[in-house]
């Protein structure tokens, strides 16, 4: 029976008759993706995050200045890859998630309390989440980076990438990353890494975002290369006025008229009822 | 039978873990696949559950993983309740059980080894959930190419050093015959004393009879120079 | 997981699609073919310079999009027919009998074709523009325009509202032209194929404009344009090909 509230979670109650469809040959919606390259790495005062900004529904760009950094504290963030929905609820939950656990505990979150939620959330629901995320920042215990995959496994690694450009992007990181890089160099490398992707991976395109977190804070560097600006087009497309037909026409009055009487008041007010 | 979920990170493997008088050696290889990608060329795999007891994975690492944390979870509480750290066998009975009450949903062969009150000991938990208690196990893709290596080679009495000798020559066998296992040799000495961490670099893994000489000149590879920066190209040292 | 394993399929798909679009426009007199030249297979670029618009004759320019194999060996295939009718009669075949025989080569492998999508455009004999489209197995129509491949879904109403003048009402006791200025249609064109590269993963890197121009007609306009270069075959050509070169986005 119908509850006057809803259940915590995810709702399964469409799934029988989704699957039934589905036999009958009935497509499935497809979710949009982020067809993606993310990265991650490691430099003399803490972490260096970049990503690309275009989201994909399989051969259509969705959106070209897409943020793929979220927020997860302030001296954390997270990198999403894969379905855009997943990415954004996983990490919105998390990031929720991260906020209680702080204020319950008194002190400054840490990277492997996120990381440890994130892989905890994916391992339950056994990939059906389709996020591939790269987590970092900075806390009381040093410097942390990590990958999480869809199912709930995790890796930690000096240098990460993630998504449909993660290939092109850890060519990058294998052939230039050194140890104890300086704040410039990693973020320069980071934007080699993505540029990769966004050139040599068709699901990754657009610009480069990047995230740098240290001890000090975090500064987020929103299109900090934008190698992809639209040219001019060469003609102009305004459609004059009246161009569309129509077949009838109505109009309809918005304003209100408002027409106050006035209504005479014996002097004196009317008198109470004191009965 | 598909055991691995599709897109699955999966730890291809070669695991070992050998019992000798004073301890155990366990090592493991360092590669993690996805399909034919290397997600992480210097995975850890040998992976602690209590301070004298550790485990290696192999199968899913998410499942793996996942195990892995429980039983760590489980063994804290049980050092906190009796006041003594937990036998070998209790952690491998805790694997046992969630390996085999799950056996439908998990990918994971675990093995199991550790040093307590009654020495060293050595467990293994394969896909089923079973639970054995052996002197050697391998485990991993990589297993089934070393097997008659290690039933001609084992013997009693050994010491550590020949009992790390002989966990290295096997892995390296094991890594140079399977396609997802590979990269480095990560190896733990687990004693009364505590745990010793060795780690052997992928260009220095022992090496047998490869073939006869490969019939060309072998030209010394120029040294490569990386340079970070904006598209800047690999400088080549003349 | 089911524990008892199924039987899988292994057989073997002897087609890949390689992506890119390609457009025709037909003017008055003249004659536009593009294409993109980009190939990709996945979400991997193959090469960023892989012509998909081929010159044939002094009149005639064939686009071929879709698996990249099958179009190279089909317009090696057309070019060859057109040399052997050109020692049987010493002169180029006319447009109209060469978009028959694209038409009968297609059918003629009817039960295994041709992966991809031609489209032909050029002068015809009574000196007009024309193109011609096919679909894979040869079924095919004169028209002023068409657009084919990955990005077709995204240009064609663009053009079917730029040329056609579809949902566009004339102003009151006006009619919409029939042909366009040549300058305008080079415009739609490179604007179709920019637009397309903002929107569509497959298309991008560079695009090349053939022009395929009627005799008599005058060359100043074309003069105008950056870059543009003659390949016309043969120098007693009435008929004359123009091609344009420009870049497209790269991510």
């Amino acid at each position: 029976m119908a509850d006057v509230y809803n259940k915590a979670g995810f709702d399964f109650s469409n799934h029988v008759r989704n699957s039934f469809l589905q036999s009958k040959g009935v497509p499935f919606p497809k979710a949009t993706s982020t067809g993606t390259t993310i990265v991650g790495c490691l430099f003399k005062d803490g972490i260096v995050l970049g990503a690309d900004t275009r989201a994909t529904e399989g051969p259509i760009v969705a959106d070209k200045n897409c943020e793929k950094i979220h927020y997860i504290t302030d001296n954390i963030r997270c990198c999403g890859a894969g379905t855009a929905a997943d990415t954004e609820f996983t990490t919105a939950l998390i990031s929720s998630n991260m906020e209680l656990h702080a204020l319950n505990s008194g002190r400054k979150p840490r990277v492997v309390t996120a990381m440890t939620m994130l892989k905890q959330y994916l391992f339950r629901h056994q990939g059906a989440i389709g996020a591939a995320l790269v987590l970092g920042g900075v806390d009381s215990t040093g410097a942390h980076l990590f990958t999480v995959a869809p199912h709930g496994s995790t890796d930690k690694l000096p240098y990460v990438t993630m998504g449909s450009g993660s290939l092109a992007a850890m060519a990058v990181f294998e052939s230039q990353w050194r140890k104890d890089l300086d704040r410039e160099s990693a973020i320069n490398l980071v934007s080699a890494a993505i540029s990769a992707g966004i050139f040599n991976d068709l699901g990754s395109g657009s610009n480069v975002d990047v995230c740098v977190i240290t001890a000090e804070g975090t500064t987020m560097l929103r299109n900090h290369v934008t190698p992809n600006e639209r040219g001019a087009k060469e003609k102009r497309y305004k459609f004059r006025l009246g161009t569309t037909a129509w077949t009838k026409e109505s109009v309809r009055k918005f304003v209100v008229d408002e027409s106050v009487t006035q209504i005479s008041v014996p002097a004196g007010g009317e008198a109470m009822d004191i009965s | 039978m598909q055991r691995l979920k599709a897109g699955e990170v999966n730890l291809g493997t070669s695991i070992m873990a050998v019992q000798f008088d004073g301890g155990v050696v366990i090592g493991a290889d360092s590669r993690t696949t996805t399909g034919s990608y290397i997600a992480n060329r210097v995975t850890d795999k040998l992976t602690y559950v209590h301070d004298r007891v550790y485990c290696c994975r192999s199968g899913s690492a998410a499942d793996t993983q996942a195990v892995a944390d429980i039983v760590h979870s489980h063994l804290q509480m049980f050092a906190q309740q009796y006041g003594t750290p937990p036998p070998v066998h209790t952690a491998a009975s805790v694997f046992e059980k969630l390996c085999y009450d799950n056996k439908d949903n998990l990918s994971a062969g675990i093995i199991v080894a550790g040093w307590d009150k009654g020495g060293p000991s050595v467990y293994n938990i394969p896909l089923g959930g079973g639970l054995f208690k052996q002197p050697w196990a391998i485990g991993g893709s990589g297993s089934t190419y070393v097997y008659g290596y290690c039933d001609a080679t084992y013997r009693e009495g050994w010491g550590r050093d020949q009992t790390v000798q002989f966990v290295k020559n096997t892995l390296a066998l094991a890594m140079s015959r399977d396609g997802s296992s590979g990269g480095t040799i990560r190896i733990a000495v687990i004693t009364e004393d505590g745990v010793e961490r060795l780690f052997i670099p992928g260009n220095e893994l022992p090496t047998f009879w490869e073939g006869p000489p490969v019939p060309m000149t072998v030209v010394e590879a120029k040294k490569v120079v990386p340079t970070a920066g904006e598209g800047a190209p690999i400088e080549v040292e003349a | 997981m089911s524990p008892i394993s199924q039987p899988t399929s292994v057989a073997f798909n002897p087609y890949a699609e390689n992506g890119g679009t390609i457009l025709a426009i037909a003017g008055l007199d003249f004659a536009v073919v593009a294409g993109d030249t980009r190939q990709s297979e996945g979400y991997s670029i193959q090469t960023r310079y892989a012509p998909k618009v081929f010159r044939l004759t002094d009149k005639a320019t064939l686009a071929v999009n879709g698996f990249a194999a099958d179009g190279n060996i089909f317009v090696k295939t057309v070019k060859q027919r057109l040399e052997w009718y050109r020692h049987a009669h010493a002169k180029d075949m006319p447009l109209r009998a060469i978009a028959r025989l694209i038409q009968t080569m297609l059918y003629a492998k009817r039960f295994f074709p041709y992966y991809v999508y031609n489209i032909l455009g050029g002068i015809e004999e009574d000196g007009s523009g024309a193109v011609y489209s096919f679909d894979p197995v040869g079924s095919y129509e004169r028209e002023a325009c068409r657009a084919a491949g990955a990005a077709s879904s995204l240009i064609q109403p663009f053009l079917d509202n730029q040329i056609y003048f579809k949902n566009q009402v004339a102003v009151s006791g006006t009619s919409h032209p029939k042909h366009l200025p040549i300058l305008d249609v080079l415009s739609l064109v490179t604007d179709s194929f920019t637009s397309a590269t903002e929107r569509h993963i497959e298309v991008g890197d560079g695009l090349e404009i053939y022009v395929i121009v009627a005799s008599g007609r005058s060359l100043t306009e074309l003069s105008s344009i950056a870059g543009i270069e003659e390949v016309t075959g043969s120098a007693s050509a009435t008929d004359r090909v123009f091609v344009i070169r420009r870049e497209l986005k790269k991510d």
